[in-house]
């Protein structure tokens, strides 16, 4: 068997999600790596340094995505790796966090934010752009 | 009609002549001799002129005059005598004598003087009416403004009302609160001194002469919410008489668009969750990501199972809460149920559940139980959550037991359990809409979260109480009394 093409590691409180989510990208050569709660993720990252990062926002609490978040960008050897938040509260209907998105999103570091119910179609496409991203940046160093 | 004319004098010759003249003229005539007579025929019919001898044989004039005006004093009188000088004339006039005929007259001179007194007596008529007219419509006008203060005043919005000239003419108690003046000093200040401080200060802003036509804001008055509106009043003409501000308490209705917009955030939630599960389980299989056979997707396919008729229990959830609140807090008279077969109606319902989960189910009922104020239906989805509930949150081995007893405080429907308990910090959370408990031992326990909210309201609108005890890791117990 041919070398991972990259590690992924997704966080969600529900566990449909995550196998799916894993049997999907392990099919197309991807590395994966699934926590179900924060409790779980910060395990696992202690031990490993994925090369991108899912998270769901409303887990434990309404906001644990984003503590989880922030608590992943405090550690040095985390820093850079590409943390996308997932999300099923509501957006575009005016409640929820559609006002403070923003200002959210550079307060936990995020890359991106996507709204669920969201297609892994989509999200590999978002990992395949990070990931080239990522490499560029790290071939110009 | 023709006007009735009374003459009283004592000489016959008088009384026939001018009574003749009188009546050739068309007027109704009566006479009388004596004072005693022309009392007599006052009492019963109503004069419009009358002719009064200065001296009669048994009372003097005067006299006369003062005693008939008392009784019908809209009687024109002409004082007639032989012996007039000025004095008499002016003293009879002080008296109320409208007019003084003096002896001997023509028969022009009377018709002349009945034409004086009649057009006289037209125009004081009118007089009166109009003073009667005026004075009803300053008791209705005076009944009408104190009914509209009583009205402002007890109006639990603020009203100020401003003059053309800025000055405050009206202002009820509710508004003297809002700004916290101190009752009847805001009335004849200016509106731009009493209104600069506060928090209507924004009202200000429709009183300059160039202002808009009204002004509409919302205001903060301590804990209090406030919606502001002024609007000028104005003549059938157009013109502005003054302006009106009203300050509408909006705080309960601010609190339900906030509760409302938190429960359609979390409802979204609620129902992206599984959608997202399901889509994901989808492209799984149309991916073939555990290749061709279908075998490795069979747990897949019964997951999508279970959070399908999760939807479909949140969405008839979601239909029992709005059920109850378009029936209203407040239900008609229901019942009365009974309570033993509502009991085994939910214990057959759980009992393939109950064993499959090696959970024993029991119902321990007093034989007395009376029946309860309360639909069927209601207690029916009451305790069919509460064993739910109680089976959900259980562990094989474990047991239920509905009992029913009557105690001092009414009827009591206990469901207990030998479960996993309920965290004592999130006790007061238990039945808020969508609130489920997150902990290890709940992991893989399905439900919605609504359950406890709709049993809670059912409760409520029975005027019964819910009880919930419980130790974490030996069971719950949810003690529903219903008054009876």
């Amino acid at each position: 068997m041919s070398e991972a093409k990259a590690k992924l590691l997704f966080i969600d409180d529900d566990s449909i999600f995550l196998a799916a989510q894993a049997a999907f990208f392990k099919a197309r050569g991807y590395d994966v790596l699934i926590a179900e709660g924060s409790d779980a993720a910060l395990e696992i990252l202690s031990g490993a340094s994925p090369d991108m990062i899912f998270i769901d926002l409303m887990m434990e609490h309404h906001d644990s995505g984003f503590v989880l978040a922030r608590r992943i960008r405090r550690e040095e050897r985390l820093k850079s790796i590409p943390l996308v938040m997932l999300s099923g509260v509501a957006s575009e209907t005016g409640v929820g966090f559609t006002r403070e998105r923003e200002e959210l999103k550079s307060w936990s570091h995020l890359d991106d934010f996507i709204d669920k119910p969201v297609s892994a179609h989509r999200l590999l496409k978002l990992v395949e752009h990070r990931l080239s991203e990522r490499k560029g940046k790290l071939e110009e160093r | 009609m023709a006007a009735r004319i009374l003459v009283v004098d004592d000489e016959p010759g008088i009384r026939s002549g001018v009574g003749e003249i009188l009546a050739l003229e068309g007027y109704t005539v009566d006479t009388a001799d004596c004072g005693r007579a022309a009392q007599e025929l006052v009492s019963g019919t109503s004069y419009d002129v009358m002719f009064l001898d200065y001296r009669l044989p048994d009372v003097d004039g005067l006299t006369l005059f003062q005693s008939i005006r008392q009784k019908s004093p809209r009687t024109m009188t002409c004082m007639i005598t032989a012996y007039a000088n000025i004095e008499t004339a002016i003293f009879a006039t002080r008296q109320g004598i409208d007019i003084f005929l003096p002896k001997p007259f023509s028969p022009d001179d009377l018709i002349s003087t009945v034409d004086t007194l009649l057009g006289t007596k037209k125009l004081r008529d009118e007089a009166e009416r109009l003073r009667l007219a005026h004075e009803a419509s300053l008791r209705q006008l005076a009944s009408e403004q104190s009914q509209t203060h009583s009205l402002v005043a007890s109006l639990r919005d603020g009203v100020l009302v401003v003059n053309r000239q800025g000055e405050i003419a009206l202002a009820n108690r509710s508004m003297e609160e809002i700004l916290g003046i101190d009752s009847g000093k805001l009335l004849r200040t200016q509106v731009s001194s009493a209104l600069a401080e506060g928090v209507l200060a924004p009202a200000l802003a429709a009183f300059s002469p160039d202002s808009p036509a009204s002004v509409v804001f919302e205001a903060e008055a301590g804990l209090k919410r406030l919606f502001v509106t002024v609007s000028g009043f104005y003549d059938e003409t157009g013109g502005l008489l003054g302006r009106i501000v009203t300050a509408v308490d909006i705080t309960a209705v601010r609190r339900m668009a906030v509760e409302k917009a938190r429960f359609t955030r979390t409802l979204v939630h609620e129902l992206r969750a599984p959608l997202t599960a399901l889509k994901s389980i989808v492209e799984v299989m149309r991916d073939r990501s555990l290749g061709n056979d279908l075998d490795p997707y069979m747990s897949f396919l019964a997951r999508a199972d279970e959070r399908i008729d999760g939807l479909g229990e949140l969405i008839s959830d979601l239909l029992s809460l709005s059920r109850i609140e378009h029936e209203g807090a407040v239900q008609a008279p229901a019942g009365p149920t009974k309570i033993a077969p509502a009991v085994y109606e939910a214990a057959e319902l759980w009992k393939d559940r109950a064993a499959a989960a090696s959970v024993t189910l029991e119902v321990d009922l007093a034989s007395d139980l009376p029946a309860l104020a309360v639909s069927a239906e209601d207690l029916s989805t009451i305790l069919t959550n509460l064993v739910g509930n109680a089976l959900k949150y259980n562990r094989p081995g474990g047991n239920v037991c509905i009992g029913g007893v009557r105690t001092s405080e009414g009827l009591e429907i206990a469901v207990r359990d030998t479960g996993i308990g309920i965290d004592p910090a999130n006790l007061a959370r238990i039945g808020e809409e969508f609130f489920r408990e997150k902990r290890s031992e709940t992991k893989g326990i399905e439900g919605n979260g609504l359950g406890l909210a709709i049993v809670k309201r059912l409760i409520d609108r029975a005027a019964g109480r819910l009880r919930i005890t419980s130790a974490p890791g030996s069971g719950s117990e949810f003690r529903v009394i219903f008054p009876c």
